[in-house]
């Protein structure tokens, strides 16, 4: 028998009145602190008092008027500031590089566009790999079409309940990202994921169309079709079916500052979200109900251990593969990971079985490109030379 | 209290079979099951009358050691070798570029993570960028635009504050139901340092924000970038740049050699390898507060900026890893662990040892810091029956850490994102730990 020794508590009893007292007896402690500022986030807002932070001493010397650094120029603020928002700004009129506008041969402004054929071609050649062909996923990286709206009420299987529904809730581009401004923005700054920043404004606008496509996104209230071309007066006119399916309520152009307020007032009652009431005694009522693991994760890297002796020693490997560097830079993303189908490094039996080819024909597909891979992986800047070391490490890590 | 002995069947000490015959035999043994999965790595080691280990001389007693000069920079002693941060490829689809490594909170001693050990989350792999080559701008709505080197960044007077930073994906694994039978990959998604760096608030004083200046847009150079939005509120009260971790620079995969610091905010709010803050009156829906970051609810709409990491606690002594069946029948032993709160300061922490029917209030232990991990502690004798051990954090805005049936009732089960409900560990008669969940859960 555990003698539970509450001291605090006694002390909180024999220092309150009758009415929490009683409170207390019902097992529920009554503990809202006297907050005096409320921060954005709902929580507590210290200030800074007789040199105090909380517990931090603080120096309270007036600092103003430093002078370091310099006013960033326009072009490396056009440079930098490719970001994208809902209300259309950043989306680009014409290709753009370091900075500045593209001119074509003649000398003009090279427009930024893209057609939905184009960009099915792109996504077969530099996204199918990790996405899946249309987008439908099932190589290990997100899915990017399929799924409706009502999929997003699902709740799947939590084994505690009575009953159980089958489909998940399906967050793809089409059935839950409220922008199509976050698609171009992300496909052109981090994508293609082993060679982000590769893909021209016209390129990310192609891609980005047929991705809409592929998710039955219109444009106008029209469907986009093979032909559909996509620029920024057209990508303006998108409007993704699941925009209104997000709260709260930030978008308030009326008041801009009433969003910000919205998010402090949904944060700041925790009800919102689930919160917890101090109950001190008898609390369950009942018996306890416990679930225990069933299906247990355990694959970890490397394994759970807290024994303390000395590691093992690792043999002293000769020098390090000249193809090693290049290898984890460029193709270690796809040929690391079963999911994405291309030949696992370090798997003897699948490379012993490439190499039935020929070494020759080896390096041509790397070089070329085969099945799912594109050209020497995407990754144009490699010479031939290097794909080739690339390869022999490859097939030397799997013997 | 009834309930308590109701659960114990057999009350045992520790069992002989599992006493190691040699240290050879144990560490065998040990390695073997910790293969497998995290349980009972702990069995008593009997010391023997006249043990050798004290009546002869130890090998290191007798000779030199190492060199003083031989770790210009120090590491840890060859025998901690465990203690490392760990990763499973499920989490992620095989991928170990844009995935997570977890904290071994089951070693983490006080309220600070080496920084070595700090889990890492890195969404297009850890860049390295050189430090000459960095640059910080500041643009948009702000009165003086601005672009910054590192040196220059580093001459504005610094703070030093004590922050965790939680992912807000810490413990999703459980939503449904409990999957991991460890601590490590329960909670490892978080980490605490001592962090230096300038106020926010400092350099945007001295720049000007426009009047229409509400939502700042935070970017790193990293191959993802990974740009989230943030409330000028939020910039001005108690947001940082920092460069320090711990004493020394910020490891690379923490962001070195900048990153933004936005206390008890969403771990991803605190933007690695920074370059860029850009002012605006809109907010920018970035793929990170949009597609993902998202909390999905039963109704089929998403909760989105839900900036904060709620008032939450484990118990990290004993966990799976870290078990009881080295001890005796009525040893006297403490129960330790951490509580956090992304809204403020941690008030009191409560025990159970029934699941959760009766509490008693823990001590708290060492500093009590406002968004910082706190410890606990609370001292019981131990009878070798059968326990479920339970901890609830309240802070100081009130917050109370909810059972899994408030939140989930409330929520669902698809947030994927800020779970903090209150963590249970079985404890078996034989001193071995469990993660369970207490839920009668109806959706």
């Amino acid at each position: 028998m555990f003698i539970l020794e509450n001291t605090k508590l006694k002390k909180i009893i024999a220092g309150l009145g009758l009415a929490t007292s009683l409170l207390l007896l019902s097992g529920c402690v009554a503990d809202k602190e006297e907050v005096t500022k409320i921060a954005v986030d709902g929580g507590v807002k210290y200030e800074t008092k007789n040199g105090m932070y909380t517990s931090y001493h603080v120096n309270t010397q007036e600092t103003k008027d430093f002078k370091y650094g310099r006013a960033p120029t326009k072009r490396e603020i056009s440079a930098w500031d490719i970001d994208l928002r809902p209300d259309g700004k950043g989306a680009p009129m014409y290709d753009m590089k370091h900075g500045e506008i593209i001119l074509d041969v003649d000398g003009n402004k090279k427009v930024a566009q893209g057609s939905v054929e184009w960009g099915n071609e792109l996504y077969d050649a530099q996204c199918a790999m990790c996405h899946g062909d249309f987008g439908a996923g099932g190589k290990g990286y997100p899915t990017l079409s399929g799924g409706e709206i009502d999929s997003l009420k699902n709740q799947l299987q939590n084994p505690a309940d009575d009953i159980q529904t089958e489909e998940p809730p399906r967050r793809a581009i089409g059935s839950y990202w409220p922008y199509a401004s976050t698609l171009f923005w992300y496909i052109q700054d981090a994508m293609p994921f082993p060679n982000p920043k590769s893909l021209s404004n016209s390129e990310t606008y192609a891609i980005t169309a047929y991705l809409l496509m592929e998710n039955g996104v219109t444009v106008d209230g029209v469907e986009i079709d093979e032909e559909f071309v996509m620029n920024r007066e057209q990508f303006l006119k998108v409007k993704m079916p699941n925009e209104n399916g997000f709260y709260p309520q930030v978008d308030t152009p009326k008041n801009p500052k009433q969003g910000v307020v919205n998010v402090t007032k949904f944060l700041g009652n925790p009800s919102n979200y689930g919160t917890g009431i101090r109950c001190m005694t008898d609390c369950i009522k009942g018996k306890i109900p416990v679930l225990r693991i069933k299906n247990e994760m355990n694959n970890f890297h490397p394994a759970v251990s807290i024994v303390r002796d000395l590691p093992k020693v690792i043999k002293e490997e000769g020098a390090v593969h000249p193809g090693l560097a290049g290898y984890e830079a460029s193709c270690s993303a796809c040929h690391e990971n079963a999911a994405i189908g291309a030949p696992v490094v370090g798997d003897k039996n699948v490379w012993a079985e490439v190499i039935t080819k020929g070494i020759d024909k080896v390096y041509h597909n790397g070089i070329n490109g085969i099945n799912g891979m594109p050209p020497k992986g995407g990754n144009m800047d490699l010479s031939d030379k290097e794909m080739k070391i690339i390869i022999d490490y490859m097939i030397s890590a799997s013997k | 209290m009834d309930k308590i002995s109701k659960l114990s069947k057999n009350i045992e000490v520790v069992s002989k079979k599992t006493a190691p015959t040699s240290r050879r035999d144990f560490f065998k043994k040990t390695a073997a099951i910790s293969a497998v999965a995290a349980t009972s790595v702990l069995s008593p080691i009997k010391i023997k009358a006249d043990d050798t280990a004290i009546i002869h001389d130890a090998p290191w007693g007798v000779k030199l050691g190492d060199k003083v000069t031989k770790n210009p920079y120090g590491v840890p002693s060859p025998y901690e070798h465990n203690n490392v941060r760990r990763n499973d490829p499920l989490l992620s689809s095989g991928d170990s570029y844009a995935t997570v490594s977890m904290c071994p909170l089951h070693e983490s001693e006080g309220i600070i993570t080496p920084n070595g050990l700090f889990f890492t989350r890195d969404h297009g792999g850890t860049a390295h960028i050189d430090p000459d080559q960095f640059r910080l701008m500041i643009h948009g709505k702000v009165k003086k635009e601005i672009v910054l080197t590192l040196a220059q960044l580093k001459r504005y007077p610094s703070v030093t504050r004590t922050h965790f930073i939680e992912c807000p994906a810490n413990g999703s694994t459980d939503w449904r139901a409990p999957q991991y039978n460890n601590l490590q990959f329960l909670k490892g998604m978080m980490s605490s340092a001592e962090w230096t760096g300038v106020l926010l608030k400092t350099i945007l004083d001295d720049l000007g924000l426009e009047d229409d200046a509400i939502w700042m847009l935070a970017e790193g150079s990293d191959n993802a970038g990974n740009p989230r939005t943030i409330p000028v509120e939020k910039a001005l009260d108690d947001a940082m740049i920092v460069w320090g971790q711990n004493g020394e620079a910020l490891r690379a995969e923490q962001g070195y050699p900048v990153r933004l610091l936005v206390p008890g905010w969403e771990g991803n709010l605190n933007t690695k390898w920074l370059k860029r803050l850009e002012f605006s009156d809109k907010p920018w829906h970035t793929k990170e507060e949009t597609s993902k970051y998202t909390m999905l609810q039963k109704s089929g709409k998403a909760i989105r900026y839900f900036w904060i990491n709620e008032v939450n606690s484990v118990i990290t002594s004993p966990c799976p890893e870290k078990p009881w069946t080295d001890l005796k029948k009525g040893d006297l032993v403490e129960v330790e662990g951490i509580a956090w709160s992304g809204q403020g300061t941690i008030k009191h922490v409560d025990i159970s040892l029934d699941g959760g029917d009766n509490w008693v209030e823990a001590s708290l232990k060492g500093l009590v810091l406002p968004k910082s991990w706190t410890r606990f502690s609370y001292i019981m004798r131990w009878d070798g029956k059968p326990l479920f051990l339970s901890s609830r954090a309240v802070d100081d805005l009130g917050s109370v850490q909810p059972t899994i049936d408030e939140e989930t009732s409330k929520q669902g089960v698809e947030s994927i994102y800020h779970r903090n409900a209150i963590v249970t560990w079985e404890v078996t008669s034989k001193g071995v730990v469990n993660n369970v969940h207490i839920r009668k859960h109806k959706a």
